[in-house]
């Protein structure tokens, strides 16, 4: 009885880094997807680019906190520039979008080679560790998980709680009407892309200490990240992405764990489809038809 | 004999003039009378632009014909010339060794397709998924192929080989005739040329205009009494097997594969042709996988690291101000100088 606490406390804490992971890699992503519409494949190549600002400020001397918070606004700024500049054009065609943001990806991959290099030194873990039973556990993990929950409060706060918040929700639902009314709807669209374009690079700054830090580091998050995003669907951004991190980290710890990583990662994929076969809109359209219906019984 | 020559001739594709068909009929003729004029380097070379041909006419007809976009089409390409790599590997000195090769590695990449093709297709997932999932497809399976280095991971007496891949993939024989050097490179064109017409032909018939009206509109189309599902899925298969077929030619050209074959950047790439080139014309991605796959080569084996990036920023370029593709805006540019009667005689 003595070893089942320890065994299940573990068990937990490899459920909540993976799903924090997870969380991480799909969060910018969902955002720009279930606002705009636009599946933006430079995603993994704009974690990587935040995961480049804050290792070479981090080098630079600036404390690791500080450098997260710069790699967020520079990947945001060149996030507004490259709405600005090209996606703006793919408003409405979705197919065309993901081969322009895939043609992106691609520019912004070699050229960080050829710029950059093959190899950087990586980031030390801050943190270090402790163990409890014989389980060890990682502080920055723990200091990830947390940093999660906050993300996720702060979204909560951004789009329900502010002006901004409320216009991308108007303008999503719809657009002709918002602007009519007086939303500036294109600024919304390149704030918004900013948006998720910098929480790209905050999650590749947060997670650059537990990666090797290399110009197609990105394309590991991309497997990840849109299996997450194609589960949790386009519904309800944020509880999609929860709901999807959850519940894929329950499938692909207890495989990855018995069988190794690579068999968690083929167990996602089929999860994917098997999720997606029954669900066809993702978790996220299943939470929002149980939430409305839940305030229909609220009515009567 | 009246029938066969409207399925060619259909408006499935562009080019419907008697000039249209002279030009062809002479590029075809060059292409045919190339190796008797260079070294077998050479006509290697365009022997390996040629086998790409296929996997561009399948990304054409099921991102332009069908409106279905794959970003993962090298997994088909990769698993048909692993089969091939097999299963011709196993049956040595045997005669019969690569055909059974060739039509295990078409099946086994047609079966997967059909697999993957039920899921995605019978679950009516919205349009962008299907890219999403297949591109997680092939880079799970370049993560798979990745790890099987080492003597247990051995079919038969074929090594897969981890990173560095599998090696030694025998040449395609029939009979006696072993199809090496200049004899490959008519292989390849003689595939390149049937199925450009075969396919032109199949979206000229009755189930090539169905496949069109689903990309137009499937609701209309659905309410029409056709099963969408069935034929996308159908369409992916084919495409499928377009791609594993351009697989098989691949390791028969350099006689091994490498797990990078099947990667996001090579993934990159027949999008990149069929976006150039212009989706919704065959010819036109014929055209631009040659050019392409040429300027791809000259440009690396000049040592020039730009290649990926050119090849990047033409497909940004292209999307943005060649919607539908360079080659074919430009033949709608030449289409319209053409004096008016030569038009009207297709």
């Amino acid at each position: 009885m003595t070893e089942s606490l320890p065994l299940a406390l573990s068990l937990l804490y490899q459920l909540g880094a993976t799903a924090s992971f997870l969380f991480l890699a799909a969060v910018g992503l969902i955002i720009i997807l279930g606002m705009m519409n636009i599946i933006n494949l430079a995603h993994g190549e704009l974690m990587m680019m935040g995961a480049y600002v804050a290792t070479i400020t981090h080098h630079a001397g600036l404390p690791f906190p500080i450098a997260v918070i710069v790699s967020f606004f520079f990947v945001a700024a060149f996030g507004a520039v490259l709405e600005l500049v090209i996606v703006r054009r793919f408003y409405g065609r979705e197919l065309g979008a993901l081969v322009v943001t895939w043609g992106i990806s691609l520019v912004l991959g070699q050229g960080a080679l050829l710029f950059f290099g093959p190899f950087m030194p990586s980031i030390k873990i801050p943190g270090g560790s402790f163990s409890y039973g014989v389980f060890s556990y990682s502080v920055y993990w723990l200091i990830l998980m947390l940093a999660c929950a906050l993300l996720v409060l702060a979204l909560w706060i951004v789009y329900s709680r502010t002006t901004y918040g409320l216009q991308a929700k108007a303008t999503m639902q719809n657009a002709e009407m918002a602007k009519s009314l007086g939303v500036p709807t294109s600024r919304i669209y390149t704030l918004t892309f900013s948006f998720g374009a910098g929480l790209a690079g905050l999650s590749g700054a947060l997670l650059a200490p537990t990666a090797t830090i290399a110009p197609f580091m990105g394309q590991q998050f991309v497997a990840p990240a849109f299996i997450t995003v194609v589960v949790g669907g386009a519904t309800n951004v944020i509880g999609g992405a929860i709901g999807s991190s959850v519940l894929l980290a329950a499938v692909k710890t207890p495989i990855g764990m018995a069988l190794g990583a690579f068999s968690g990662s083929v167990a996602l994929l089929v999860a994917a489809l098997f999720i997606i076969r029954i669900m066809p809109n993702g978790i996220s359209a299943q939470l929002q038809k149980y939430l409305d219906r839940r305030a229909q019984g609220g009515w009567r | 004999m009246k029938s066969i020559v409207h399925l060619i001739g259909g408006e499935a594709d562009i080019g419907h003039t008697r000039w249209f068909w002279i030009g062809l009929a002479v590029a075809i003729v060059l292409l045919f009378f190339y190796p008797t004029q260079v070294s077998s380097f050479r006509a290697s070379n365009v022997a390996f632009y040629l086998l790409n041909v296929p996997l561009g006419l399948g990304m054409a007809l099921l991102w332009g014909y069908c409106g279905v976009l794959s970003f993962g089409h090298v997994a088909y390409f990769g698993i048909a010339g692993y089969l091939y790599g097999i299963i011709a590997g196993n049956m040595p000195g045997n005669p019969l060794g690569p055909i059974t090769g060739m039509i295990g590695g078409l099946v086994g990449c047609g079966l997967v397709a059909a697999i993957f093709g039920y899921f995605v297709f019978y679950a009516r997932v919205q349009k962008w998924i299907i890219p999403i999932l297949t591109l997680v497809f092939t880079l799970l399976l370049e993560t798979f192929l990745g790890q099987t280095a080492g003597y247990q991971w051995r079919v038969g007496s074929v090594l897969l080989g981890g990173y560095n891949g599998m090696t030694g993939i025998p040449w395609f024989q029939l009979g006696g005739l072993v199809f090496e050097g200049y004899a490959f490179y008519y292989f390849c064109l003689v595939i390149v040329i049937a199925c450009y017409f075969g396919l032109r032909m199949l979206m000229n018939s009755r189930f090539g205009q169905v496949t069109i009206a689903i990309r137009e509109d499937e609701l209309r189309a659905e309410l029409l009494g056709y099963d969408i599902r069935a034929r996308q899925a159908a369409i992916f298969v084919l495409s499928a097997m377009l791609a594993g077929l351009s697989g098989l030619l691949y390791v028969q050209w350099g006689n091994y594969i490498t797990p990078s074959q099947v990667g996001l950047l090579q993934a990159a790439l027949p999008v990149v042709w069929t976006a150039v080139g212009g989706r919704t014309s065959l010819l036109a991605v014929v055209i631009s996988t040659l050019v392409l796959n040429w300027l791809t080569y000259t440009l690396s084996s000049q040592g020039n690291q730009y290649a990926m990036v050119i090849i990047g920023a033409l497909l940004v370029v292209t999307m943005m101000f060649f919607p539908r593709g360079i080659v074919v805006m430009l033949a709608e540019t030449i289409g319209r100088r053409m004096p008016r009667r030569t038009r009207a005689e297709t």
